[in-house]
């Protein structure tokens, strides 16, 4: 009898080591324990063709995500490659102290980066448009649902230009285009070009909860589509969307005291 | 006995299994996150900024010298939806902090995810992150 309840604690603690380490987004993404102030209707469906109020990306562990791990990342072009080596993350496979991370002198951080950010973003819907803002660099797009197409050749911008469509009751549909070449991905270093489109899915999956999903083709820089891994935001009802402007006073006292005093001086 | 070792090493194997992948990719570069320190000392200025609040405190090292230490944390937003306030810490507290060190030796650390976190002298315990 005991030999066969050690074979089922070891198989039962083998079988649930297996789930855990395949599935470290699914880990992430779990409801914080502080957080745990739900309203009733937290898993009650959530109203019909309607996003309004606060939403807050889980996981991440506190600080920003890669567009994708990099080993889901599809092959680059030789273009974008050549932009890949020049651009020197502090996070990720190639991260290092220091960098050239564009963020760190103030440049906008552009879109989709701005999602991937562990501050919460607001949605509010006006007639014919959807407005999203983000605590992060008090920052706002509009996302066009009058019905209009994307423009044909608009000039290129740090957030580009965003149309909206329900493609059902609970999915709001979002395609951008028009960006400049000059943001990364994410904290990992990615490039794309100017050429890049993006398509972002908005399920209400419930009251309380997002499903998130993003994909981005830009043929000029990768051989396939880059599919970003399935993320959750949650409505977060007491919240409000405070301000982070970059400032650069601010980040270069915080360079100056902080971030150089930790970097190795470079050789 | 052979199942009992069978059982240990799942266990192992499945412990570090389970930490690398989520810790791996998300830490500043800059920092050790796979060694966190905890330090004691007394606060000398808190700034509440952008892009991340900022803790100094003085530390005695093992020789008695007293060390300046800079810890980094979050952004005041995140700071807040954590239970800090700008008058969270004053100069002269009296603080225990856990963060994970530069990896270049200076005394600058990072405190700001779900790992770090700050004691105070009543027992209090704040973090900045909880995720």
């Amino acid at each position: 009898m005991r030999s066969r309840q050690w074979i089922w604690i070891a198989s039962s603690m083998a079988a649930f080591f297996a789930v855990l380490a395949t599935a470290p987004f699914s880990s992430a993404q779990s409801e914080p324990p502080q957080a745990a102030a739900k309203s009733s209707t937290a898993s009650a469906p959530g109203p019909k063709r309607d996003l309004t109020g606060v939403w807050q990306l889980q996981g991440g562990d506190g600080g920003a995500q890669p567009i994708a791990e990099d080993k889901d990342m599809p092959p680059m072009t030789p273009w974008a490659k050549v932009k890949f080596d020049t651009q020197k993350p502090g996070y990720g496979l190639r991260g290092a102290a220091g960098g050239n991370d564009p963020i760190l002198q103030c440049d906008p951080i552009g879109f989709p980066r701005i999602m991937l950010m562990p501050t919460p973003n607001e949605l509010l819907q006006v007639p014919g448009r959807t407005i999203q803002f983000w605590e992060r660099e008090h920052e706002w797009r509009t996302i066009w649902t009058d019905g209009r197409p994307l423009p044909t050749d608009p000039d290129p911008a740090w957030f580009g230009y965003s149309i909206g469509h329900w493609e059902s009751d609970d999915t709001f549909v979002v395609e951008s285009m028009g960006f400049n070449d000059k943001t990364w991905l994410g904290p990992t270093g990615y490039p794309h070009s100017e050429d890049m489109r993006v398509v972002e899915r908005y399920r209400r999956v419930d009251h309380d909860t997002i499903a998130y999903d993003m994909t981005i083709t830009d043929p000029k820089a990768y051989t396939k589509p880059v599919v970003t891994p399935h993320r959750i935001m949650k409505l977060k009802p007491n919240e409000e969307i405070s301000e982070q402007p970059c400032v650069w006073s601010q980040e270069n006292e915080f360079a100056q005291r902080i971030r150089n005093p930790a970097t190795p001086q470079q050789k | 006995m052979k199942l009992r070792a069978a059982v240990f090493t799942v266990l192992v194997v499945g412990f570090f299994l389970t930490c690398g992948p989520v810790r791996a990719h998300h830490g500043n570069s800059a920092y050790d996150e796979s060694h966190w320190i905890t330090i004691s000392g007394t606060v000398t200025e808190f700034v509440w900024s952008n892009p991340h609040c900022q803790i100094f405190m003085d530390v005695k090292d093992d020789k008695g010298k007293v060390v300046n230490w800079a810890i980094e944390s979050q952004s005041p937003g995140i700071m807040r939806r954590n239970s800090w306030s700008r008058t969270s810490l004053q100069p002269g507290d009296q603080i225990t902090v856990t963060l994970a060190p530069a990896k270049n030796g200076a005394p600058v650390g990072f405190s700001g995810n779900a790992d770090g976190k700050v004691v105070f002298s009543d027992g209090r315990i704040l973090k900045m992150s909880n995720r």
